[in-house]
């Protein structure tokens, strides 16, 4: 009888194999709440929102259009920050779980208005008594909003777009939910930063000029390249108003522009001036 | 922007200077005298690149220390090719932070200072979903390969 050393050696190895693959692909979602172990150091943790100077201030699209914003609605859910070690990069991807070293979640649906003159950045909630720490990481999803003022969109703009003269009142309605993680603070200052007996901040950051673009910045600077801008939109409205949802516009856009629009949904969300990872959910 | 690199540039800056000052006045420097030194330094040269490969030229580059999360420890303003070099303080082991940042787009980058005067860059990162699948397809292939050797000689 021949000895089949070779094959046993290779079906181990198979099942080695298979067993490391299984052990690799986690779930992309963040799973349940971790333990925190008892801790002395504790404080409150803000979680904010911010749509930057950008919609509160309005701005110059890249197209010309000068956009003014009543409202910026967006609604977020299954808010979690984290402290992770090593520090969480988005390079790491989803599945970054086993880096968790403390988790602070933010219960419920919130919908705050980025255009606010206050929401600078805009206060989405609080926890108190949560461990001090680095929070570097944090996790949300943008959702349809189940009431308010923004009902069954996840992002809802209201405002006036101006150019030579004409005046568009517009009210763009987005309803495809989204998940987002970033990874530390990236701006001016420090955020995330939890001391004993004290407060911190983290941020969720949306960043509109990727949608629309920056007239101030080079036409072929990557911000504009990537940008769908106003004029597509424009080219929309009836009798100097324009009232579309994402249905309306994958009709009425052309394909290149409602990908475009899409693609933009993926990379409009920031921590601070981090890019943040994005994936639709189904 | 998308990649922020780190390298590590071996600053040989040479003693000639300090020497041939030493050599010219082995007495003693006048009261106008200029004492010149020069030493060898391990620097850290970070390259911001949108990701397009250009460069991200004027942006601002802010280090922190591990000893001090909060303020800075180090600020400039990267060059034409994206560059900003600079000597961290050995005396500091731990991890440091860099962020490059412009026009509303930035970028933190981290690497580690160990006691032996050396700079682990991107230390922090771990491995990708696909760099373990990678990982696995070779192991399963030099297990292959074992097998098939032993199954010849058993032949």
């Amino acid at each position: 009888m021949k000895n089949n050393w070779g094959l046993k050696i290779f079906f181990v190895a198979v099942l080695l194999t298979l067993l490391i693959l299984v052990g690799c692909a986690t779930e992309q979602v963040v799973e349940e709440n971790l333990p925190i172990e008892e801790v002395d150091d504790l404080g409150t943790l803000v979680f904010t929102a911010n749509g930057e100077e950008f919609i509160r201030e309005g701005f110059v699209c890249k197209d010309g259009w000068e956009l003014y914003f009543s409202h910026a609605y967006v609604t977020l859910a299954s808010i979690s920050a984290f402290q992770t070690e090593p520090p969480f990069e988005t390079e790491m991807g989803w599945e970054f779980t086993d880096l968790v070293q403390a988790r602070v979640d933010l219960d419920g649906e919130h919908t705050v208005d980025l255009a606010a003159s206050n929401a600078d950045p805009a206060v989405v909630g609080e926890a108190a008594s949560v461990p001090s720490g680095r929070y570097n990481a944090i996790y949300w999803e943008m959702v349809q909003a189940t009431g308010g003022p923004a009902e069954g969109y996840v992002v809802l703009l209201t405002g006036t777009a101006e150019k030579d003269g004409a005046a568009i009142d517009f009210k763009i309605g987005l309803d495809r939910e989204v998940a987002y993680l970033g990874g530390e603070y990236v701006g001016d200052e420090r955020k995330g930063i939890l001391e004993s007996g004290g407060s911190a901040a983290v941020e969720m950051t949306f960043h509109f000029d990727h949608l629309f673009g920056d007239f101030n910045e080079d036409p072929t600077a990557e911000i504009n390249l990537d940008a769908l801008g106003f004029g597509p939109l424009a080219a929309l409205a009836v009798d100097n108003s324009l009232e579309v949802d994402l249905s309306d516009l994958e009709t009425m856009l052309i394909k290149e522009d409602y990908e475009l629009l899409l693609a933009v949904m993926t990379h409009l969300a920031h921590v601070g001036e981090g890019h943040a990872l994005a994936a639709f959910l189904e | 922007m998308k990649k922020t690199t780190l390298k590590l540039a071996l600053l040989n800056s040479i003693m000639l200077i300090s020497g041939l000052i030493l050599l010219l006045f082995p007495g003693g420097v006048s009261a106008h005298g200029v004492d010149l030194t020069a030493e060898s330094v391990n620097a850290l040269e970070v390259i911001a690149l949108y990701d397009s490969g250009q460069p991200l030229a004027g942006g601002q580059v802010t280090i922190y220390a591990p000893d001090d999360p909060l303020e800075p420890w180090l600020t400039g303003i990267s060059d034409e090719e994206g560059c900003f070099v600079f000597v961290p303080d050995y005396s500091k082991p731990g991890l440091w932070e860099i962020q490059v940042r412009l026009a509303g787009h930035g970028e933190l980058i981290r690497f580690e200072v160990t006691t032996a005067e050396e700079v682990v860059a991107g230390g922090s990162r771990g491995l990708s979903l696909l760099q373990k699948i990678v990982m696995a397809l070779v192991i399963a292939w030099g297990a292959l390969g074992t097998a098939l050797y032993f199954s010849r000689r058993n032949n």
